[in-house]
């Protein structure tokens, strides 16, 4: 009796130890995986002002920007992406945002004016540093690096060890809004998105017994097919309307544009059910479809890179996580949310292609499929 | 008088053959549905009806079947063709449940359907109402979800979406199937209601004998092969005179009794159709009844009833598979005796 439903069982006994070694390698990467380092940019204001010959007034970087960079480089704690002197190229700080933005740092460095000065005449030095506070539980992980990087600094060069690090956060939610709430908001709306658009449709094909009955009508595969996106795209676009307008009513924080989180929703959701489509369309049975879509969410939210950095995963489950839509709907969500980032980028096209491969290969599977009245 | 002009077929099968992966389901079937026809297909499990009508239904890849088909004028062997069928043609199948979304009323799935035929809706409403009239599908129900309704109701409106498009030939797969007794003959009258009120061709498939009660003719199936196709009438009257039985019921009625009655010469066929109960038909009825009753009154056996009647389309089906069998157990003695002379 049990062979009679041969991929079922295969699915029940293969997939729950599968997700257990998945879990497995990534907790052998986390625990053996030396520190990941945080990136960083350093901008340097630190300068040495002097009348020239030509009687001009010109700045040079002072004596001590040298030695910090070499101790943010040695420090184990922070990985130096880019360095800027502000003392000749005015747009340092600005380029430093914009990684900033782009999730590529989360801390820039700033050394001001006279840093040099005050350590040369044994005054307290002062660094600061802008922490991108759009998860709140970071930011003191963050600043503990650059304390790190001030240790070595401090030690390296023989000063005192009085030093003055001066936080500035970025991205931060203001006080009359729950950063609670928008935390548990930003980390939870890609996963309810995605999840119930594949909820959604996992049975609109499998379960449908009347599609049968409906080809021996002039009516064609693709026409179904095609209703069927229509009909569940117009759910979804009603779906992400309300769920924009409670989570708004709720007091959600968006730093970018609301349509720009619609459209992300959007596509994200379109990514969902797609997927749900397509799990529908190769399916035999309901319980066929079901198994699938637990094994394959599972596999979406673990490789998502929300529990796991996906840099931090072996090279073949990076490439996996990279092709899977939810591991560029949460930092397109969560970019538009936090950083007021465009959605019109590299994970909102990948959003696109993998789900317009989804539409494709549901079509040929749906086309494919035997039905029999 | 059925007429056999060309333009009134609606179903043209000439040597129609199908085959999967060696096996052979269906071997030279041949014949023709009239305008207007009701036509009954019967046969037990795997006698390659339902073959038959997914060929007719564009169903069936022509890669598995050869011969000649043609559908309300056209081939289903040219896929081409099909969309042009499937508007002609409308299909009942054996369960509800592939054919009507319970969640649905009745009207909304009228609706689901017609647009697949690209009727208007205003149109499609009226004659899906006409339908339900004819069908007594209680107006109450036409705007509740179908699934509320009752196994009889279901397998009417299931009728109904088959023809709400006014298709030429209507194919009914097992149209009786699970449906109690009392409510068996109630789905054949409203058939046979459609029919005379629409004009619509029917084509049913199924193992219930009783559907030929409404049929024009009758097409007998064993394992692929068309026993016969004829109207239920001249099947009964090829029977031995003319399909007339003797039912007698005889007390403590067992096989020995059976063998002492094949005894009386004229007997040409005794099936047995309940505990003390058996049919007999044999040559010149009314001649030999009479001595019929003085043998077994001789053979001392108690005849507690007798009746003369004309043999139902059960009985012919019964008699016409047994014939069958026994064709094919004589040819395969006749093989084996054969090898064995072959092989001496």
């Amino acid at each position: 009796m049990l062979w009679t439903d041969k991929f079922n069982i295969f699915i029940a006994l293969v997939v729950p130890p599968l997700v257990i070694a998945l879990l497995g390698v990534m907790g052998t990467i986390s625990s053996t995986a030396p520190v990941i380092p945080i990136d960083c940019v350093v901008v340097s204001y630190d300068s040495n002002t002097f009348i020239n010959e030509n009687n001009f007034t010109e700045s040079k970087l002072d004596d001590y920007h040298g030695p910090y960079v070499d101790a943010v480089n040695k420090s184990e704690l922070l990985n130096l992406v880019h360095f800027y002197n502000a003392t000749t190229d005015i747009y340092g700080m600005e380029s430093a945002r914009e990684l900033l933005t782009a999730k590529q740092i989360e801390i820039i460095i700033a050394i001001p004016v006279d840093f040099s000065e005050l350590l040369t005449w044994d005054y307290p030095g002062l660094i600061d540093c802008i922490v991108d506070s759009s998860d709140p539980q970071k930011i003191q992980e963050n600043i503990n690096a650059v304390f790190d990087s001030i240790k070595i600094f401090v030690k390296d060069n023989n000063l005192t060890p009085q030093f003055d690090l001066r936080g500035f956060e970025e991205f931060s939610i203001p006080e009359n809004y729950s950063s609670k709430f928008n935390t548990s908001i930003v980390m939870t709306l890609s996963f309810m998105v995605i999840g119930v658009g594949m909820v959604l449709t996992i049975l609109v094909i499998v379960h449908e017994k009347p599609i049968a009955r409906l080809l021996l009508t002039p009516i064609k595969r693709n026409e179904i097919l095609l209703a069927k996106y229509i009909t569940y795209t117009l759910v979804l676009i009603i779906q992400n309307i309300s769920l924009i307008a409670t989570a708004l009513s709720f007091g959600l924080y968006i730093v970018g544009s609301v349509f720009d989180l619609f459209l992300a929703l959007f596509v994200l959701g379109f990514a969902g059910l797609s997927l749900g489509i397509f799990i529908s369309s190769s399916s035999k049975t309901k319980t066929e479809a079901n198994q699938l879509f637990f094994a394959i969410f599972l596999v979406l939210v673990l490789l998502s890179g929300i529990f796991v950095p996906i840099n931090a995963m072996p090279i073949y489950l990076q490439v996996i996580a990279y092709i899977l839509p939810l591991s560029h709907g949460d930092p397109l969500i969560n970019g538009i949310i936090t950083k007021g980032k465009s959605i019109f980028g590299f994970d909102f096209y990948v959003l696109l292609i993998v789900s317009l491969i989804l539409v494709v290969f549901s079509f040929i599977l749906f086309k494919r499929r035997k039905y029999e009245v | 008088m059925i007429s056999e002009d060309p333009i009134d077929i609606m179903v043209e099968v000439k040597d129609l053959n199908v085959q999967f992966d060696k096996k052979q389901i269906v071997r030279d079937v041949s014949f023709n549905v009239n305008k207007g026809e009701i036509i009954g297909m019967f046969g037990i499990s795997g006698a390659g009806k339902t073959t038959i009508i997914r060929v007719l239904t564009c169903q069936i890849e022509q890669k598995h079947w050869t011969g000649k088909v043609i559908v309300t004028g056209l081939s289903p062997h040219k896929k081409r063709n099909h969309r042009v069928i499937l508007s002609n043609i409308g299909y009942v199948p054996q369960l509800e449940q592939l054919n009507l979304y319970f969640e649905l009323s009745p009207l909304a799935n009228v609706d689901i359907f017609t647009s697949t035929y690209g009727i208007d809706k205003k149109k499609a409403n009226e004659v899906a109402k006409n339908l339900f009239t004819i069908l007594d599908i209680p107006k109450d129900t036409w705007n509740k979800r179908v699934k509320h309704m009752s196994g009889g109701e279901k397998k009417r409106l299931s009728m109904a979406i088959g023809l709400i498009h006014n298709p030429n030939v209507l194919f009914l797969d097992e149209p009786t199937t699970g449906v109690d007794a009392s409510k068996r003959y109630e789905i054949l009258s409203y058939l046979k209601k459609l029919n005379q009120k629409l004009q619509t061709t029917m084509f049913i498939i199924t193992h219930d004998l009783e559907a030929a009660l409404i049929c024009d003719k009758a097409a007998i199936l064993r394992e692929g092969k068309m026993l016969s196709f004829e109207s239920p009438k001249k099947l009964i009257s090829s029977l031995p005179s003319n399909g007339m039985i003797a039912r007698l019921t005889i007390e403590n009625l067992n096989q020995q009794t059976i063998n002492i009655i094949h005894q009386f010469s004229p007997i040409q066929e005794i099936l047995r159709v309940g505990n003390e109960v058996i049919e007999v038909m044999m040559h010149d009825f009314e001649v030999n009844l009479p001595k019929l009753i003085q043998f077994l009154v001789n053979e001392g056996f108690n005849v507690t009833a007798m009746s003369r009647d004309v043999a139902s389309f059960r009985r012919f089906f019964q008699i016409r598979i047994k014939e069958e069998e026994q064709k094919e157990k004589d040819q395969n003695s006749l093989i084996v005796e054969n090898e064995e002379v072959h092989d001496e």
